[in-house]
């Protein structure tokens, strides 16, 4: 039983390995020269400290579930494009009608102004 | 495989014609921005259709989508009983002022109000665990923007709001409720699940722990005590319109799956000729439901005494109406479940009938405290008659309907036994009546406060109201079709 | 015996003519409150002539009760039959009509009072359209009640008297009406909840066979449910004296006793006749109260004969208190609507005493007393009303010699005040008389007999107190002026005072209406009780 897991083992262990390794290596071979700006969490952006609770524009959630929607027809889409020929024209309207609905929701969106940025 | 799919789908009509005049609704918004006449009309027309195609299923029986959904009298009587709900929610909208405000998002309101319909349709079907938490999640989902949909009303944002988090939590655990029974029967369609549980030695203490977790799912949609702090707060913010169809067709379709569930998996298969169900060999989960019954309508009746605001009353008394109703279910008898369906006829149009009323009285004063309807019987001789009448009918008076339906749970109760649950339910409508009367005394024993002109409503309104009137009075006087109907719908769909 | 009219039935127009009246009422206009008052006139005083008629065409020997054949009138439709599931079995429900010895005195009563009423409420100027739409409403119910012979169709009647109740006290009353009106609807409904668990209990229990299939169905038949026989057996009330049908008898006597109202369900009663106008009061006390002493005799007793029997000394005991706790309260009052509603208390007793001694004479008594009572308590309610309207008080001890003022009301008053205690002559006297004899003849309620009589001596002294303050003695300057009573108030107070003294010169006018179907209640309900006895 435990025996057929032995390659996860070794797997684990070959990328702990590794990862420590090449963090170490690179220690010992590159220059070192701290800053105070090099010291701090973030080297260049925003200043890390202070009330988390920002608000955001509501765009970034439009992109977001947007995102969401038409990422997940594409992983109904990519099976169903392999699988045409068994599925046959019955896997043609099926994926029709999905589509479909989906571009109902598009047009929404777009009519609505969801993909304008200003 | 092709051919059984479209066989299939013959029998999807309903739901076929729902999706697409969501679709449509949205788009034809696009296009005619400033018509929401136009949208209503589409919607209605889609609902309409809807409605008119579970007609052409009635005495149909099987099952649909491998043992997803069924197709049976029991499903088309709730499927019915939605569709009218929802048309008459369509025709109350087009004279909402709350709803007429917000016109440009008419697209949004009414393909929701169509999604949702859908949702419940699938509920009313649903043979399958998976299915169960599918549909319901489609109805709440439309149910909780809805809710918000008059989003300048910060109460209407507060209600969604409170709406999403309660419903979070108990679909959760009705989630996790299914999946304990899943890991019990390794079903999730309730065919299996009945098998497995009848056949094999299952522990009574897990059965125990997911049956309570499934019932809190089923209790937040029925709005059952203790799983009903959502329903006042939610009646109170949504629009009036909402409210009105959450409190029929979301109990409606909440019963009808709950019912399904607990009479397709829990009984030992079959009733006997006597139309008595047999319970689970030593699970007695009709007792629980006993509880919860007479907390529901206890609970709600004491609260709804207290308040001064019409729709948190009437949400109050809807809590107190699920609680009766679910007396019809402790029964575990066709009576009892003829009961339950005679009853949501006769709750629809009462209860509509009496929000049709709270719309439009606060289309007039803008005010739906109780305090607003002082001498509103003679600012309004109609309105109040109107009220009389429904309020009587919820009560449970004869010669109205809501008689007919009290009756029908009783005689149930009577006939398997239940006497203190039938005295427990009596009590509790002689309780019911004082909170009832607390508004007709407002309306007709006090005089009008402030402004005290007559008000008039337009033909259109009038006949709505008549709609829902004449119906409550005739079912109180001649009954025998709805109960003929009923009788004929408590038929589920069983694989034999 | 049948009399159709216009081709429907005597029974069927006698119950549903003030509904026409009503809707008239609702469709006339507003501002035409004379065409409304004789629209509501017309329509009581039709229903007034068919009740003379039937009292007229009246077949004196037919017994009635529990035998279907020996009704009268009677009219019989099937209203619901729904056949469908096997497992539901039929349901059937008939609109079944029919009067005998014991409705017929209340047919005629409710008509009388409501023709009366009508008149009472000369005065109404508040919403009138709304006021005579319901009291019309209120009289079909009060009359359904009395002609039904199908238990669901006496529920349904019973119940429709309770909205237009609450309406008129809560609306056209007094000052506290809004209490008034909402204990009384509260109080009957709880008590008809009960009934109707009970109502489904007696459905379930009785089958009969169906004579055109032959199948059997369960009924809400009244008078299949009095023959024993028609008891399935193995359902729920089925068998002599066991726990369940004390329990269905227990139900339904809280369901009337709330009505009559019997301590201690009476406390609504002053509240309710206080605070509502006249008319109203005088419904109340002359139909509404013999309400629950008739459910008793029509439903109780003849269904459960051998718990009526076996409690009738509870009764008895119930009844006593009700005599000398509504004289002694009477006695306190200092206001004169609230002494009058006392006094119906202790009246009630007395109809009470009479049905608890289960004999002729007692029973006799009950009935006649109840009739008698309603036309003795409406005349005082409408001389309560006389002088409220002129005063607009009712405090007794701000009264005194209205003798000299207004001599005819004096005197109508004084035949209905010597009426209410019993003065031999009129017919306050026959009944009670017949009520003390038929209980002493049984020697269990001998003692309670006995003591009910202090009633009597105390209904005299509180009624002779109460003429003294407020007719006799010092006038008053303050009412010197007061106009005596006027042609509509006298319309409605003679005609009571004229049956008042014919029943107590010659009481068989109404009597021999009775007699037969009361002895036929009696053997009945007796030999009922005496099944127990067999049983061991």
């Amino acid at each position: 039983m435990i025996e057929q897991y032995y390659p996860i083992f070794v797997m684990i262990a070959g990328g702990v390995v590794f990862g420590v390794l090449m963090g170490k290596v690179n220690e010992f071979l590159g220059p070192s020269r701290p800053t105070e700006e090099k010291s701090s969490t973030y080297e260049s952006g925003m200043e890390p400290i202070k009330t988390a609770r920002e608000r955001f524009s509501i765009k970034f959630y439009m992109v977001a579930m947007l995102f969401i929607i038409f990422d997940i027809e594409v992983v109904f889409l990519y099976p169903w494009a392999v699988s045409y020929k068994q599925l046959g024209i019955q896997g043609f309207v099926t994926m029709f009608v999905f589509i479909a609905v989906l571009l109902v929701g598009y047009i929404y969106v777009w009519r609505k102004g969801a993909l304008e940025w200003d | 495989m092709g051919r059984q799919v479209l066989e299939n789908l013959s029998n999807f009509w309903p739901e076929t014609v729902l999706t697409i005049t969501v679709c449509v609704a949205i788009v034809a918004n696009l296009i005619f921005r400033k018509n929401a006449k136009l949208i209503s009309y589409i919607s209605l027309a889609g609902v309409l259709t809807a409605g008119f195609l579970v007609t052409r299923q009635i005495g149909m029986s099987q099952s649909v989508f491998s043992g997803m959904a069924a197709v049976d009298p029991f499903a088309v009587f709730f499927k019915l009983l939605i569709a009218t709900t929802s048309v008459v929610i369509i025709l109350f909208s087009m004279y909402s002022a709350e709803v007429q405000a917000t016109f440009k998002r008419a697209g949004e309101y009414y393909s929701l109000l169509a999604a949702l319909t859908l949702g419940m349709f699938l509920m009313a079907g649903a043979t399958n665990l998976l299915m169960m938490v599918l549909a319901m999640e489609l109805t709440s989902l439309s149910s909780y923007i809805l809710a918000g949909y008059t989003k300048e009303a910060p109460d209407s944002s507060e209600a969604s709001l409170k709406y999403i988090i309660y419903g979070a939590l108990s679909s959760g655990l009705m989630l996790y409720g299914i999946s304990i029974i899943f890991g019990l029967t390794g079903a999730t369609d309730v065919y299996g699940v009945n098998r497995a549980l009848v056949s094999g030695q299952t522990s009574y203490i897990a059965l125990l722990v997911a049956s309570i977790l499934i019932i809190a799912g089923f209790g937040y949609k029925i709005s059952a005590v203790p799983f009903h702090f959502w329903t006042p707060d939610v009646y109170e913010g949504a629009p009036v319109t909402i409210t009105a169809f959450l409190s029929v067709a979301s109990k409606a379709a909440g019963f009808a799956m709950m019912i399904r569930f607990f009479f397709m998996t829990l009984t030992v298969g079959a009733p006997l000729s006597d139309g008595t169900w047999l319970a689970l060999q030593g699970f007695e989960w009709n007792k629980i439901l006993a509880i919860l019954s007479v907390l529901t309508m206890t609970l709600g009746n004491l609260v709804a005494v207290w308040q001064n605001n019409l729709k948190r009353l009437l949400a109050y008394s809807s809590i107190a109406h699920a609680g009766y109703m679910l007396m019809g279910v402790v029964v575990l008898s066709d009576k009892g479940l003829a009961a339950v369906l005679i009853y949501f006829v006769v709750y629809l149009f009462m209860n509509l009938g009496a929000f049709y009323v709270v719309m439009l009285v606060a289309n007039k004063t803008g005010s739906e405290d109780i305090d607003s309807y002082k001498g509103m019987g003679y600012r309004s001789p109609l309105i109040g008659v109107a009220m009389v009448i429904f309020f009587i009918s919820l009560t449970g008076l004869p010669p109205t309907a809501g008689f007919i339906g009290k009756l029908f749970l009783f005689v149930a109760l009577l006939d398997a036994k239940w006497i203190w649950l039938a005295v427990v339910g009596a009590i509790n409508s002689v309780v019911s009546l004082y909170y009832y009367v607390r508004v007709l005394r407002n309306m007709f024993l006090r005089d009008p406060e402030g402004d005290a002109g007559l008000i008039r409503f337009s033909p259109g309104q009038v006949i709505i109201l008549l709609v829902l009137l004449i119906p409550t009075l005739l079912f109180g006087i001649y009954y025998a079709p709805i109960v003929e109907f009923a009788n004929a719908s408590v038929l589920m769909f069983r694989i034999q | 015996m049948e009399l159709h009219v216009l081709g429907v039935g005597v029974l069927t127009w006698l119950t549903f003519l003030p509904i026409i009246g009503m809707v008239a009422v609702l469709v006339l206009p507003k501002n035409n409150p004379a065409a409304v008052k004789w629209t509501a006139a017309v329509a009581t005083f039709l229903q007034l002539v068919l009740a003379a008629i039937l009292f007229v065409m009246f077949n004196k020997s037919m017994a009635g009760i529990n035998d279907a054949a020996s009704m009268q009138f009677v009219e019989r439709f099937k209203w619901i039959d729904i056949q469908s599931q096997s497992w539901f079995g039929r349901i059937q429900i008939e609109y079944f009509m029919g009067i005998d010895g014991l409705s017929g005195p209340m047919v005629l009563l409710t008509a009388l009072i409501s023709f009366i009423a009508v008149f009472a409420s000369w005065n109404i100027e508040k919403a009138l359209k709304g006021y005579m739409a319901m009291l019309l409403l209120l009289d079909t119910g009060m009359m359904g009640v009395f002609v039904s012979l199908d238990f669901f169709l006496f529920y349904v009647f019973w119940e429709v008297m309770l909205l237009p109740m609450y309406f008129l006290i809560g609306v056209w009353g007094g000052p506290r009406r809004e209490y008034a009106a909402i204990k009384f609807f509260l109080y009957t409904l709880l008590g008809s909840v009960l009934m109707l668990l009970a109502m489904i209990a007696l459905y379930f229990s009785v089958a009969i066979t169906d004579p055109a299939t032959g199948e059997k169905i369960h009924t809400f038949n009244m008078l299949a449910m009095m023959n024993p026989a028609n008891f399935e057996p193995g359902s729920l009330l089925y068998g002599f004296g066991t726990y369940w049908r004390y329990l269905a008898y227990i139900a339904l006597f809280i369901g009337f006793a709330i009505k009559v109202p019997i301590f201690p369900f009476h406390t609504w009663l002053p509240d309710a006749h206080v605070e509502a106008p006249t008319a109203i009061s005088v419904i109340l006390a002359g139909v509404l109260l013999k309400m629950g002493t008739y459910g008793l005799l029509r439903v109780s007793y003849p269904m459960f004969p051998e718990i009526a029997t076996a409690t009738a000394w509870y009764l008895a005991l119930l009844a006593f208190i009700n005599i000398v706790y509504g004289a002694l309260c009477a006695m306190a009052q200092k206001d004169f609507k609230k002494l009058i509603a006392y006094s119906s208390i202790s009246h009630m007793g007395i109809v009470l005493l009479g049905m608890a001694a289960l004999n002729t004479q007692g029973m006799l008594g009950a009935v006649f007393q109840m009739f008698n009572h309603g036309t003795i308590t409406a005349m005082l309610f409408l001389i309560v009303g006389v002088i409220y309207d002129r005063a607009h008080t009712r405090d007794l001890d701000a009264f005194g010699g209205l003798a000299l003022t207004m001599p005819k009301y004096t005197g109508i008053m004084t035949v209905a005040f010597f009426a209410a205690l019993g003065l031999p002559g009129l017919s306050g006297f026959i009944s009670e008389a017949f009520a003390f004899l038929g209980a002493f003849q049984v020697d269990k309620l001998r003692i309670i007999t006995i003591a009910s009589t202090l009633g009597i001596v105390l209904t005299a002294a509180y009624m002779l107190w109460t003429l003294q303050r407020v007719f006799l003695g010092q006038p008053n300057e303050k009412w010197a002026k007061l106009p005596d009573i006027n042609p509509v108030e006298t319309f409605t107070l003679v005609p009571l005072a004229v049956i008042v003294l014919v029943l107590g010169i010659y009481p068989s006018f109404m009597l021999d209406m009775m007699t037969t179907s009361l002895n036929h209640l009696v053997d009945f309900v007796s030999r009922g009780g005496a099944a127990v006895a067999m049983i061991p």
